[in-house]
């Protein structure tokens, strides 16, 4: 039996994420375990007359290339691959494992040096993206292993996830569009602010977006989606703030971390577990105890952590500061191999003050636009 | 549970068959339910220095494609694999299909045209085999689909295919070896010969294979192997015959099929079921109404029909002959979009003539050949 949530979701990624001419050259990433998403992607796609190909992982393949390749196999970086991307119109990602810890125990050097070659094909593909030449978008298929992240079983799971994809609106498409207004207008009220200051347990940051721009994430190139974002004046990161969730990064989790930073460096940091691998992220380079993105989570539908960033990050109600790389389109000067995404829950007890004014609180903007609020609001 | 024949399997395509070498860019395309042994594949490669690259693909995606596909996205080519078959040095093909029939109620002339729009790649890549730029295999893992056409259960099959490859052996390669100067000695003596005449229930066909190649396939392109087949020359065959198996191709069934050639080309195609068919795939161009090949199957460990061609075509003592594009190694220069093994057991009452010399029968070969 087919669940039809999966059509949906592709038709809502082809119609509002890529919205490509036909003729046009999409791929489709994927582990073999997403094949009821690639399928209904791949149909949909051939429907809108795209040349709809799709290319898969299969598990257990690159574990046994981290414990057993040579050098040369580990670091080697296919041509055939970088030729691929420059072939292609347009990719979907879809993040779908069937072990979120396989690599748990792996060599972290070889896991790392793995990981480097293959961002030599993402880079690729980042380029063509800035130059307008290929369009993406990252989605997630549900999985028993993402559901176990998520404490949830799968049945449960699913429900969750294509809440947040808003699959079961009537109109999808047209839900996001409205998101995308929404955010669009949150973002352009954000450009006038000088300074944030986020307050809340144990937490009392200040951080100056000042002549940065802001960016409304409404569905394009991930989805589910739904947040504001901006890459934060490098020197200007003053305070303490605790994330109270954990961060999961590369399959290693830090639960609870808690940072200081002075005039934009973290200069202290500690979390409940996983205090040393957070130790070993901050020194990766020197770019990587600097913030190179603070942004709003703005998808209520998302209302709890999951242990996967792509719904973490939207969590109605949190914001989240990332240490590392910044984006250059948006201002950002920060560079760095690290791009750590840690999340901080405003719902409980929270305030956020723009130039001194009071704009958030317990996990809400105060006033209008109220961007991606539950489908009642929108329909 | 880990079959500790799948480990022998992936070193003998990867050791034997392909012999993967340090620096070869390896192409492994299969489909998820082999992954057990693509698993094995990928490590075998590792091991001997190669690069494994895997072309994993979901069955389902071509029948959206043949059924929901404008022209255009039927004709279009990916360029990857163009791509694909013009950079590697080895590719890796593992036949696991979840569903052989699943293709059954698509348009035939749709699937037709997109057969023709894979013709250049596949040309290609039999062009770079023949010039000893691009090592191949073709093989399949043991899946309920397959053993369900074969009318055994799954563990039947697996023994079935293990021991068709001789993976229960000590050592597999050392029994190819074996197994390949039998194969080699049958090609050398066909190649002493001009025309062949093969007489059988309802055949009666003669073809020339003067100045063509007989090439002795034991277990290098496929697996498992066995067979002896050239390319005849494209007007010498004449005559009737009648083939014993269902003709299967695309997932479709084909019983009872009768063919008569003038010249070299089919100008009457029967059948019992699956005629109309039949009459569609030869009509897809020139070339499919002309013979490509020729072939011997010699592999007595495959004994009985499966309703897969990769095995038989090799069961011991029966011809098959292919409607459509030839193997350039052979000689041959028909081409086509085509490529239809049919196969015709000659076990029982029937002989095989060469050069007016009767040369075997029964399914043997005469006189101490082979």
């Amino acid at each position: 039996m087919r669940d039809p949530r999966y059509d949906a979701l592709a038709a809502l990624v082809l119609d509002h994420s890529l919205r490509l001419e036909p003729g046009k050259a999409v791929r489709i990433d994927a582990d073999t375990v997403a094949a009821p998403l690639v399928l209904a992607l791949h149909r949909e796609a051939i429907k809108r007359g795209l040349h709809a190909y799709a290319a898969l992982e299969l598990s257990g393949l690159k574990e046994i290339l981290v414990a057993e390749g040579s050098d040369e196999q580990l670091e080697f970086v296919s041509p055939i691959a970088l030729r691929e991307m420059d072939a292609l119109d347009a990719s979907i990602t879809i993040w779908s494992e069937t072990n979120t810890r396989s690599f748990s125990r792996a060599d972290t050097q070889r896991r790392q040096r793995q990981l480097a070659a293959e961002r030599q094909v993402a880079m690729r593909r980042r380029d063509r993206i800035a130059h307008g030449e290929h369009r993406w978008c990252g989605t997630l298929c549900p999985t028993e292993a993402h559901a176990q992240d998520a404490a949830m079983s799968l049945g449960q799971y699913e429900d969750f996830f294509f809440r947040a994809c808003h699959v079961h609106d009537e109109d999808p498409v047209r839900h996001w569009a409205r998101v995308g207004e929404a955010l669009h207008a949150r973002a352009a009220e954000l450009e006038s602010v000088r300074e944030l200051r986020i307050v809340g347990e144990d937490t009392d940051l200040t951080v100056a977006v000042e002549d940065r721009t802001w960016r409304a994430a409404h569905g394009r190139q991930n989805m589910p989606d739904g947040e504001v974002y901006t890459s934060p004046v490098e020197t200007s990161v003053n305070g303490t703030i605790r994330f109270g969730m954990p961060a999961v990064f590369n399959g290693g989790e830090i639960d609870d971390p808690r940072l200081r930073f002075e005039d934009g460096r973290v200069v202290a940091s500690e979390a409940a577990s996983g205090g040393d691998y957070l130790t070993s992220l901050l020194e990766l380079d020197e770019g990587a105890s600097v913030a190179g993105e603070i942004a709003f989570g703005l998808n209520y539908e998302i209302d709890r952590f999951t242990r996967n960033i792509l719904l973490d990050e939207k969590i109605g109600g949190t914001i989240h500061l990332a240490l590392g790389t910044g984006f250059e389109n948006l201002g950002g000067l920060n560079r760095s191999a690290l791009h750590l995404d840690l999340i901080c829950d405003l719902r409980e007890q929270g305030e956020v003050y723009a130039d001194g004014e009071l704009v958030w609180q317990n996990g809400h903007f105060l006033a209008d636009p109220q961007p991606a609020r539950p489908v009642e609001h929108v329909r | 549970m880990s079959d500790s024949r799948l480990v022998k399997f992936a070193d003998v395509l990867v050791g034997f068959c392909t012999e993967v070498r340090e620096g070869d860019l390896v192409t492994l395309e299969s489909s998820p339910r082999a992954a057990p042994l693509v698993r094995e594949l990928y490590r075998s490669v590792l091991e001997a220095g190669g690069y494994p690259l895997p072309r994993i693909s979901l069955e389902g995606t071509d029948e959206s494609l043949l059924t929901l596909g404008s022209d255009e996205q039927l004709d279009w080519v990916n360029p990857t694999r163009v791509d694909d078959i013009e950079t590697v040095d080895v590719r890796i093909a593992v036949a696991a299909p979840g569903n052989t029939r699943r293709l059954s109620n698509v348009d035939p002339s749709r699937q037709a045209r997109r057969d023709r729009a894979a013709e250049p790649i596949r040309n290609r890549y039999l062009e770079r085999a023949a010039a000893g730029e691009l090592r191949w295999v073709l093989t399949a893992y043991p899946t309920e689909a397959t053993a369900q056409d074969a009318e055994m259960s799954l563990a039947e099959w697996e023994d079935f295919v293990y021991g068709a490859g001789f993976l229960d052996d000590q050592d597999p390669v050392v029994r190819w070896r074996e197994f390949g100067e039998r194969v080699e000695a049958v090609a050398d003596y066909l190649a002493t010969k001009q025309e062949l005449r093969i007489v059988a229930d309802g055949t009666d066909l003669r073809l020339s294979t003067e100045g063509r190649t007989w090439i002795s396939s034991k277990g290098r392109e496929n697996f498992p192997d066995g067979e002896v087949f050239t390319g005849p020359v494209e007007t010498s065959v004449e005559g009737e015959i009648r083939f014993s198996y269902p003709a299967i191709f695309n997932g479709r069934e084909v019983e009872d099929v009768r063919l008569r050639f003038e010249e070299g080309v089919v100008v009457e195609a029967t059948a019992t079921r699956g005629q109309q068919f039949l009459r569609e795939m030869i009509a897809m161009d020139d070339g499919a109404k002309g013979v490509g090949e020729f072939a011997f199957g010699l592999n007595d460990a495959i004994t009985t029909f499966t309703r897969d061609t990769l095995y038989d075509e090799k069961i011991g003592g029966t011809v098959h002959l292919a409607l459509g594009t030839a193997y350039p190694e052979t000689g041959s220069l028909n081409r086509s979009a085509l490529h239809w093994d049919m196969v015709c057991d000659l076990r029982s009452g029937s002989e095989v003539y060469a050069d007016g010399e009767l040369v075997y029968r029964d399914g043997r070969f005469l006189n101490g050949v082979g």
